[in-house]
């Protein structure tokens, strides 16, 4: 049995200062569930020609696109584990089902699997007697969308804290990696996530009061799960994906 | 949906050490010398990927399918000791693809003399320097000199055309260790092989036998333990020097 971790808090409600502290938490680079080994999807994108200076307009497309999918799911994810129900299990495998059909590139599903992996090991050890992270550990291969969304529940974020979440980590994974990439000032870097902020609350305001499975945008970029699928066959990678 | 049974747990034997000492060559040899008697799995962190995983598939000393690279991000040291998510999840899957194994070699991106394996990560590490890095390295210490399960001094055998005194830097070795092993060696040389070799089986027999244990190179900072009532208490190690025990062959956290 894994050792459990002493101290965790019981869940707090959505808007306290321990789920304020938990997101900070949840979206801090340091985290150990493999976040350092990503790039959003940058390293092909830029091997394949895009220019630094359009780094800017490719957060946004991942926004409005692959991010807005995920967090989409994990709204709803998280609203499901909140309400509970009998079979929590199929219920999220459900909604993992419906973030798999919007997402077309298998090279990006497998992606978000390994990161799910990486979140559950956590939330395992962090919620070890919870029946929500029992319900997802029965899944196999959940995409990160519907673990973070258990995560977010446990944690007590409210649905935009988790579409913040999703938002900024996506924008903060592409710029880090921006900096191992292509010589650059971080400063610029970090004033790209700060100029994504915008964008971010969009998305906070489509997403968070999704309860259904219909209300999950679906929104493709077809250039992105293109890198993706030929990043997937590259050798000599800096970044898994 | 039916309970998985969990696959057996690997002795997990880390290689660290600076670029170009031979962690990939001494894989190899584990390989080449180990294969026919153990089940054997290699995970690899090179910087660039899979160069080093491309290395070993070439060198045939085994199943290509059981040599996997891990991607670092440029962050080797990151993958080895502060996150190992991705390692773990890299040596869980060669465990369950190649049910039952008996050790799983992961290799580090070669770093500085900094590097050193989480205890997260594996059970027993090995530190590899070469004589043609220098003859002073082994005397400028650091957690994997110092207190590595086993530090390694390869290529022993150039050790006269790079004017560098092989039984001085071996000595060094030892004063940095205090009595913990340290092993010339060179391809050319059998005896020093068939002494890595006895020493990867002696780690693998006290692991199965329960009383491996896992020894941390540090550095160390102020850290917790559960107390036996789940009270923790606070230390700190002033040596730099720290052990945790683990219950032997049993299944891995996942």
């Amino acid at each position: 049995m894994p050792q459990v971790l002493q101290g965790v808090p019981a869940v707090e409600p959505a808007g306290s200062g321990s789920a304020e502290l938990m997101l900070m938490l949840l979206a801090d680079a340091r985290l150990p569930t493999g976040a350092h080994t990503q790039s959003a999807g940058l390293e092909p994108a830029i091997r394949a020609g895009l220019p630094v200076g359009c780094v800017p307009g490719y957060i946004q497309a991942r926004l409005r696109t692959v991010s807005t999918v995920e967090a989409g799911a994990a709204v709803l994810a998280r609203h499901r584990t909140r309400t509970g129900g009998t079979d929590l299990a199929s219920a999220l495998a459900e909604v993992d089902h419906a973030w798999r059909a919007r997402t077309v590139s298998p090279a990006m599903r497998e992606t978000s699997a390994l990161l799910g992996r990486g979140y559950l090991r956590l939330v395992r050890r962090v919620w070890p007697g919870a029946a929500a992270v029992t319900a997802v550990a029965r899944l196999a291969g959940p995409g990160r969308a519907v673990v973070l969304g258990v995560a977010g529940a446990l944690a007590g974020l409210s649905a935009s804290q988790l579409v913040r979440l999703i938002g900024y980590e996506d924008a903060q994974t592409v710029a880090a990696a921006a900096l191992k990439l292509e010589p650059l000032d971080p400063v610029d870097a970090t004033g790209w996530v700060i100029g994504a902020h915008p964008e971010i609350e969009r998305m906070v305001a489509e997403l968070a009061s999704i309860t259904a499975i219909a209300d999950i945008p679906a929104a493709g970029a077809p250039l992105i799960e293109q890198w993706a699928e030929i990043h997937a066959t590259t050798s000599q990678r800096l970044f898994r994906a | 949906m039916p309970e998985r049974i969990a696959p057996a747990r690997s002795l997990r034997l880390g290689v660290a050490g600076p670029v170009g000492t031979g962690k990939s060559s001494l894989i190899a040899m584990i390989c080449r010398e180990m294969a026919a008697d153990l089940n054997l799995g290699v995970i690899t962190n090179d910087i660039y990927t899979d160069e080093d995983a491309r290395f070993l598939r070439s060198a045939g000393v085994l199943d290509p399918e059981r040599i996997r690279a891990v991607e670092t991000g440029a962050c080797p040291h990151t993958a080895i000791r502060d996150d190992v998510t991705a390692n773990l999840l890299a040596v869980e899957d060669l465990e369950a693809d190649f049910d039952p194994l008996d050790v799983v070699l992961v290799e580090s991106g070669g770093d500085n003399l900094t590097a050193t394996f989480s205890p997260a990560l594996v059970d027993a590490q090995i530190f590899v320097l070469d004589v043609a890095g220098g003859g002073d390295v082994a005397r400028k210490g650091g957690p994997g000199i110092g207190r590595a399960d086993l530090l390694v001094i390869n290529k022993t055998d150039l050790g006269p055309y790079v004017d560098v005194d092989v039984p001085r830097m071996i000595a060094d070795g030892r004063a940095a260790r205090d009595g913990r092993p340290v092993l010339g060696l060179s391809r050319l040389d059998r005896s020093s092989i068939d002494e890595l070799t006895a020493w990867v089986r002696s780690v693998l027999h006290s692991f199965r036998s329960g009383s491996h244990i896992a020894v941390d190179p540090g550095p160390m900072a102020p850290h917790w333990h559960a107390g036996e009532a789940g009270q923790g208490f606070r230390h700190a190690h002033e040596d730099g020097e720290h052990s945790h025990r683990h219950a032997g062959p049993a299944p891995s956290p996942s």
